[in-house]
């Protein structure tokens, strides 16, 4: 069939990019026996050259391209590879640079160096491009694409003992108590330093009542200096400094505070907070609970529901708002930005400068873990960070649980399944009842994902009375909305099979109705949920 | 991927991230987009970790993959682009696959000299390390700088480059006294 078509159509053919093996050999075969159409052909083509050029953006020529073009023919390779690392090369010098290069092999790997030693360069003097803000670029990153992926707990585990090493050979925040007296940069260090001492000369003219109360402590809590909370618990005024663990602080105001170590803070007698260095997490589920805070750069002059405060960098403050809305200010009171829920923002106080940053709040993972009213006695439970959605992937055998909502008000009508107290008991059908109290709830979403782990058992005692537990998946389905669960649909026959299985499944509520107790069959695909209820106030 | 698996992947991170990104920037990448081609390297390497095999240079792996992303770039719309040029990769990266040594010499021990740099930058004087930070930290040009600085141009190229070329000796020096 080619073999009957005319010179002009196999032509037209090249030129569009169709021309087939075929075509292109009968052409070819053509062209031998036909000069003219050589010719013709060789102008199609140099034509087309010329217009895909002509058409390509880099072809626009202006006056100070064309001083650019001469300029670069002149310098030497040397020269051009200074342009290069210089940081803005035109596209001139590059294309120059590769001419030279491929003249000259052996310069290449002198740009390579070059460009490699400036690379290095630009990483450790800014510390935007330290290996810290490289890594928490990339976990917010595997993060995003994720949204759970162990990755991020794997490596936030083990980057974040390897910075508090590198803090403490470097960057203490200089305490007159302290062991280490690091090599900070001015700005940061006079900031801290100053604001450090006129804190402690104040404290010392100050009582000795208790301002606030230690309510929680992990089991590796750890003070240093000659200050720390009484044996009742009591908090007095002063400068905390705390080695390690995780503590919860409760104002009189109802407000909380749980910061971890490494961290020096403040508490005052108004109620107030300073945040030095390490990392806390505030709650105020009203207005009137709210804690005045303030940390290194930051002056939270709004507290949200639920926020958070990452003052571990010498150079910088994170603000996360965890729950509800807020607005800080810089220190200087100049500088201030409303914060919504699931935002975050960095209090540059170097330059006086409150920069936008990534939502990732994986830094408050263990000060989340005393706030959420969830003690954990047994088995594998990871407590999920607020802004964290449930999603059908596979699990390793642990319950997750979600703080689906802080504090709400049950509109009419919530029904809840039956669980008599202190029966360890096979989940089946049951009637359900209506839930009865009328004050403020809150609810928590327990989740087990598919594994290969054919049992789970975890065992959960909440801060506040369990007044209601849903497991069966139609009541899970129709109390999402009554308790502004965020719950999608996850897809597939997700919603007739999200509760537990009839038969199979145990839960157990203790008697004084604070701690259940699960035994989930998990294997294969199957994802089980349980909706608590507890009562706040 | 097992637990193991992940602990060692958290392992590379840290003892490749800054030669990586060294390795990227080598290949003439635009240098405001080193740290997320270098990132998307982590990320292909964490989404293949099955494929890694465990007996083979994990860094060498690592710059594997990162060059073939560089390469990838080519084929982009100029728009996305994040290289410099087309030209001055092809150069780059033809040559990276023969110069093993080389390629080594700038992905490896990248932790160790970045500690060593780091002291090199504490003992600078304030007027080197303020046009250091300018350039680096503020991401300025040698132009934008020279106008910062009243000075002109080529006095600031000449300028960074001695502050660089003495950084360079004297990480080299530390690095030398380390590896004795």
């Amino acid at each position: 069939m080619e073999e009957k078509r005319t010179a002009e159509e196999l032509l037209e053919d090249l030129l569009q990019g169709d021309a087939g093996d075929n075509a292109l050999r009968l052409l070819a075969d053509r062209i031998q026996d036909d000069n003219q159409l050589g010719r013709r052909v060789r102008d199609e083509l140099e034509f087309s050259e010329m217009l895909r050029q002509a058409l390509k953006s880099e072809a626009v020529i202006t006056a100070e391209s064309v001083d650019a073009l001469v300029e670069s023919a002149s310098l030497e390779t040397n020269e051009l590879i200074d342009r290069v690392c210089d940081g803005k090369p035109t596209a001139f010098e590059c294309d120059r640079l590769a001419k030279h290069l491929w003249e000259n092999p052996k310069a290449i790997g002198q740009l390579k160096q070059r460009l490699a030693a400036d690379e290095w360069t630009s990483q450790a003097i800014s510390e935007a491009r330290g290996e810290a803000a490289f890594v928490e670029a990339l976990e917010t990153r595997m993060w995003a694409e994720t949204r759970q992926d162990s990755f991020v707990d794997d490596f936030a585990a083990r980057l974040d003992q390897e910075i508090a090493i590198q803090d403490g050979d470097e960057n203490v925040v200089p305490f007159p108590w302290g062991a280490t007296i690091a090599k900070m940069a001015a700005v940061a260090a006079v900031f801290a330093f100053g604001a450090f001492m006129l804190a402690e000369q104040v404290s010392q003219k100050i009582g000795n009542e208790p301002v606030a109360s230690l309510v929680k402590a992990s089991d590796n809590v750890r003070w240093k200096g000659n200050l720390a909370p009484d044996a009742n618990g009591g908090v007095q005024s002063g400068q905390y400094e705390l080695s390690s663990g995780v503590i919860a602080l409760k104002f009189p105001s109802g407000g909380e505070l749980t910061v971890e170590g490494p961290a020096a803070f403040r508490v005052d007698e108004d109620g107030s907070a300073f945040v030095y260095h390490g990392v806390a997490l505030a709650r105020a589920n009203t207005p009137d609970n709210a804690i005045n805070l303030q940390a290194r750069g930051i002056n939270v002059l709004e507290q949200a529901p639920l926020i958070g405060i990452d003052a571990r960098s010498e150079f910088s403050t994170n603000a996360f708002v965890l729950s509800g809305d807020g607005g800080i200010c810089m220190n200087d009171g100049a500088t201030c930005r409303s914060l919504f829920e699931f935002e975050a923002v960095k209090a540059d106080y170097t330059r006086d400068k409150l920069v936008d940053i990534p939502y990732n709040p994986r830094a408050f993972s263990k000060t989340w873990e005393l706030l959420s009213g969830v003690e954990t006695n047994l088995g594998d439970v990871r407590i999920e960070l607020p802004g964290t959605e449930p999603t059908r992937a596979p699990g390793e055998g642990e319950v997750r649980v979600f703080v689906e909502n802080d504090s709400f008000q049950p509109a009419g009508g919530l029904e809840v399944d039956l669980l008599p107290a202190g029966q360890f008991a096979a989940v089946g059908s049951n009637s359900g009842k209506a839930i009865e109290t009328k004050g403020e709830l809150r609810s928590y979403l327990l989740q087990v994902g598919p594994s290969n782990d054919k049992s789970v058992e975890a065992s959960l005692t909440f801060e506040h009375e369990v007044v209601g537990v849903i497991f069966s998946s139609d009541r899970l389905e129709s109390s999402d909305q009554s308790v502004g669960s965020s719950m999608r649909d996850l897809g597939g026959d997700f919603s007739r099979v999200r509760g537990l299985d009839y038969g199979s499944d145990e839960l157990l509520l203790s008697d004084d109705g604070r701690t259940l107790n699960l035994r989930l069959q998990s294997g294969g695909q199957q994802l089980d949920q349980v909706r608590v209820l507890v009562a706040v106030r | 991927m097992n637990s193991s698996d992940r602990e060692l992947f958290v392992e590379q991170v840290r003892e490749h991230h800054a030669g990586l990104r060294g390795f990227v920037r080598a290949l003439g990448v635009d240098p405001l987009w080193v740290d997320d081609l270098a990132q998307e390297a982590f990320i292909v390497a964490y989404n293949r970790l099955d494929e890694y095999d465990h007996d083979r240079d994990f860094g060498a792996w690592l710059r594997g993959i990162a060059r073939n992303l560089v390469i990838n770039e080519r084929r982009k719309n100029a728009r996305r682009k994040r290289i410099l040029s087309d030209n001055l990769t092809d150069v780059l990266v033809s040559t990276s696959s023969v110069a093993e040594e080389e390629e080594r010499e700038i992905g490896d021990n990248g932790l160790v000299r970045m500690k060593a740099l780091k002291e090199c930058i504490a003992t600078l004087p304030e007027k080197s390390l303020q046009m250091m930070r300018s350039r680096y930290e503020d991401d300025l040009s040698a132009q934008d700088i020279a106008e910062q600085y009243g000075m002109k141009p080529p006095a600031v190229r000449k300028a960074l480059e001695r502050v660089r070329a003495s950084l360079r000796k004297c990480m080299e020096d530390r690095l030398g006294l380390a590896g004795a």
